[in-house]
């Protein structure tokens, strides 16, 4: 006998599809440059927003969303590689996978605020640190690209593995929520808290906006206004 | 008598080491400056265009464009001379050595950067501002295909 649950409550399955959506666009953006490289800062601002709604998310979501209850621990590896494990959410590799693929976001979104492209583009906080840091970290923007053109199709391939090999479809439940687990594992329904919801998204809209724009009160970028230019 | 001789050649070792380097350097110089004075002019283009049609004026974005172009027209091949993926200019080059294997595909990206860029300064002449937008597009894009090719990506 089997039961259904809810395992990924709604706003983490809106935070993921939205950041797939999202990453697929920043790389999209990036690659062709040209004018599309000021969506490609856009949609970094907004990547921004979405992993910091994802990490307060960590902390005060549903169960499954929480890190303690995920965190890839050696203990919970070492549990898992030997067929022990008993979860419903991200197991012991797949939150390996989830951690890295949040660390490397990270770290391009927060490389990318301050770069730079040596043609017309940079990042929204670039007037806050000198050119020389800027192109140092645009280098290491690339650099983790790099991780993170190796780690989606791991995460690809990880979610073809389940479905092909161990029978399990890991991308229904990511869009309805829903699991199909043994009727003896069946677990309370998942409630969300509205005002933990509302906290989290108004911090990370906050966030976002003050990156975006709230930024120019800390560091007017120098306007070349008409009237500034001298007639010579 | 053999100590001023041995001395003689020390010095003249000493002098060509220190001579090898400085036209490579010149010409890193001197191209690092023609792109930085390209990217001035290109922001003004940007800001006028882009973020703040409302600053829109004529005169600049053409005398900007214009800029760009000739930069683009100066013949800036010359300062590619052999051995100039090594040196410092302004600071240290990050051309890749493979530029001097891939004759064929530079002179493509160069031409690219030249036909872009005397487009735009066409296109500004005309005054249209979506015109220039998408052509100041374009010339962005020439710089990148240049840059993902020959410019080494992190010091």
């Amino acid at each position: 006998m089997s039961v259904t649950i809810q395992v990924w409550d709604l706003p983490l399955r809106l935070f993921h599809w939205l950041l797939a959506l999202s990453v697929l666009s920043a790389v999209v953006t990036g690659e062709l440059g040209g004018n599309l490289i000021d969506w490609h800062g856009r949609i970094g601002v907004l990547i921004l927003g979405l992993l910091v709604f994802r990490i307060i998310w960590g902390f005060v979501g549903t169960t499954h969303a929480r890190f303690a209850n995920f965190f890839p621990t050696p203990a919970r590896i070492a549990a898992y590689l030997k067929g022990q494990w008993q979860g419903h959410g991200h197991n012991p590799l797949g939150a390996l996978s989830v951690i890295a693929l949040l660390g490397v976001l990270a770290a391009l979104v927060g490389t990318g605020l301050f770069a730079n492209d040596d043609i017309a583009f940079h990042g929204p906080l670039f007037n806050l640190i000198d050119k020389s840091l800027s192109d140092k970290l645009s280098g290491l923007h690339a650099l983790s690209f790099d991780a993170l053109i190796v780690l989606i199709p791991l995460h690809l391939a990880a979610i073809i593995f389940y479905a092909r090999v161990k029978k399990h479809n890991l991308v229904v439940p990511m869009l309805t929520g829903k699991k199909v687990v043994p009727k003896g594992q069946s677990i309370a329904a998942l409630s969300v808290g509205i005002r933990r919801l509302l906290v989290a998204l108004t911090i990370s809209g906050v966030v976002a906006w003050g990156v975006s724009s709230g930024v120019q009160y800390l560091a007017p970028a120098q306007a070349t206004s008409v009237a500034a230019m001298p007639s010579w | 008598m053999k100590f001023k001789f041995a001395l003689a050649v020390l010095f003249t070792a000493v002098s060509t080491a220190a001579i090898a380097g400085k036209d490579e350097d010149q010409q890193i110089k001197f191209r690092q400056s023609a792109y930085s004075f390209a990217a001035w002019n290109c922001s003004k283009i940007k800001s006028q265009v882009v973020e703040h049609p409302e600053t829109f004026n004529k005169e600049q974005v053409i005398a900007a464009a214009n800029s760009v172009a000739a930069v683009a027209n100066s013949g800036l091949g010359a300062l590619y001379g052999p051995g100039t993926d090594q040196g410092t200019g302004w600071k240290k080059t990050r051309l890749k050595p493979e530029f001097f294997e891939k004759q064929d595909e530079v002179k493509k990206v160069a031409i690219s950067f030249n036909e872009e860029a005397n487009k735009l300064a066409k296109v500004a002449a005309s005054g249209d501002i979506g015109e220039i937008k998408a052509q100041f597009g374009k010339l962005g894009e020439a710089c990148k295909s240049c840059h993902d090719k020959f410019r080494i990506k992190d010091e």
